[in-house]
């Protein structure tokens, strides 16, 4: 009943059009909910396929093609490697890795700086269609940039940050994001130590106190070093996750 | 600068959303952005407020962010703290690194309010 004049007439007569006009709605959702919707698929078609799926993270320049083009030559003996491989522009690393003997599919973003869960599932099924099946391991090298791209997880099992020598010490406390987010940590170019004021012990303690989990491996493309330990590496984690879905 | 593509998200999610209601306009959605998940405010803002524009029914939308700070669980003492830090802090009350982030890493849409 009205109470403003107490003249008994409906409450509801009196009511301003604006108030009844209003509704909230509770969404609790994540701002990201879509990309993890698609992850989560990503995820569901690479454990079904049993495909290791390495996410590499890093500036541009910092080595990742070249990386993946030795590790490539290490492996392609005994596995099958896929790669999709993200850029703004360009099927330049898509024909490198190829060279060695990956399969590759190129994603362009056109603009964009990460790459997002639905362009990576559907470069996934080109490079299945590509090859016939799946990969053993399927590396997703990231748009060069060490700040976007952390915060969209593609539905990979094993995120990997990469800084090379020449970038300097300071980029784990700069970039934190991407150290917090990875389970493994590759400096790489160590061949320029001598030439740089790189103090490797200091860059690991810094990425550990932002981690304490984090794998490091110190690596040259160039000279072999220390690729032996990231090679087993990529293994270990094949061979673990293959074990995880047998028990499933 | 993937502030604009998450800012792109939400507009695309509010439209679906004043849609499935019959809303004629947003008017207001809420956000929690913590401090470790990696967006700069001031730039999702930016990007919600220029892009929300193609839109007639999210033009006049307000957003409202609420910045969550970093606070860590001591799992040795049950201590509650915040910190500004990124870094693995140690608990100031018994000096242990074994902590559990409870809050900090959020990305939320809250709620909005339509004119239906």
């Amino acid at each position: 009943m009205c109470d403003v004049c107490g003249c008994g007439q409906p409450e509801n007569l009196f009511k301003v059009s604006d108030d009844t006009a209003k509704k909230n709605v509770e969404i609790k959702k994540s701002l990201l909910s879509k990309n993890e919707q698609v992850a989560r698929h990503n995820k569901e078609h690479w454990d079904r396929d049993g495909v290791l799926v390495i996410n590499l993270i890093s500036s541009p320049g910092s080595g990742k093609t070249t990386l993946l083009e030795r590790t490539i030559e290490l492996l392609k003996k005994e596995l099958k490697i896929g790669v999709l491989e993200g850029d703004i522009e360009t099927e330049r690393d898509a024909e490198r890795v190829r060279r060695k003997g990956a399969a590759a599919v190129q994603l362009t973003t056109g603009g964009a700086c990460h790459l997002e869960a639905p362009l990576v599932h559907k470069g996934y099924h080109a490079l299945t269609k590509q090859m016939g099946g799946a990969p053993d391991i399927l590396f997703i090298e990231n748009v060069g940039n060490l700040v976007c791209p952390s915060s969209f997880y593609l539905g990979e099992d094993v995120r990997v940050v990469l800084i090379s020598v020449p970038e300097g010490e300071d980029k784990p406390a700069k970039y934190p994001k991407a150290f917090k987010t990875s389970q493994a940590f590759v400096i790489t170019k160590t061949d320029l130590l001598p030439y740089f004021d790189f103090n490797v012990e200091k860059v690991k303690n810094e990425a550990l106190s932002l981690n304490p989990q984090l794998k490091i491996f110190t690596v040259s493309a160039k000279s072999g070093e220390g690729l032996e330990e990231w090679i087993n590496f990529l293994k270990e984690k094949l061979k673990e996750k293959r074990k995880a879905l047998q028990k499933v | 600068m993937h502030e604009t593509s998450i800012a792109m998200g939400l507009l695309n999610s509010l439209e679906e959303l004043a849609r499935k209601e019959g809303a004629k306009r947003v008017l207001k959605v809420k956000v929690k952005i913590g401090k470790l998940s990696g967006i700069v405010i001031d730039s999702f803002v930016f990007a919600f407020n220029a892009l929300k524009e193609q839109s007639p029914r999210l033009k006049d939308a307000e957003l409202i962010v609420e910045e969550v700070p970093i606070t860590y669980r001591c799992k040795e003492c049950g201590h509650r703290f915040q910190t500004e830090s990124v870094f693995f802090p140690e608990c100031p009350k018994c000096g242990s690194a074994n902590l559990e982030l409870i809050r900090g890493e959020e990305l939320e849409v809250v709620n909005a309010e339509l004119e239906v």
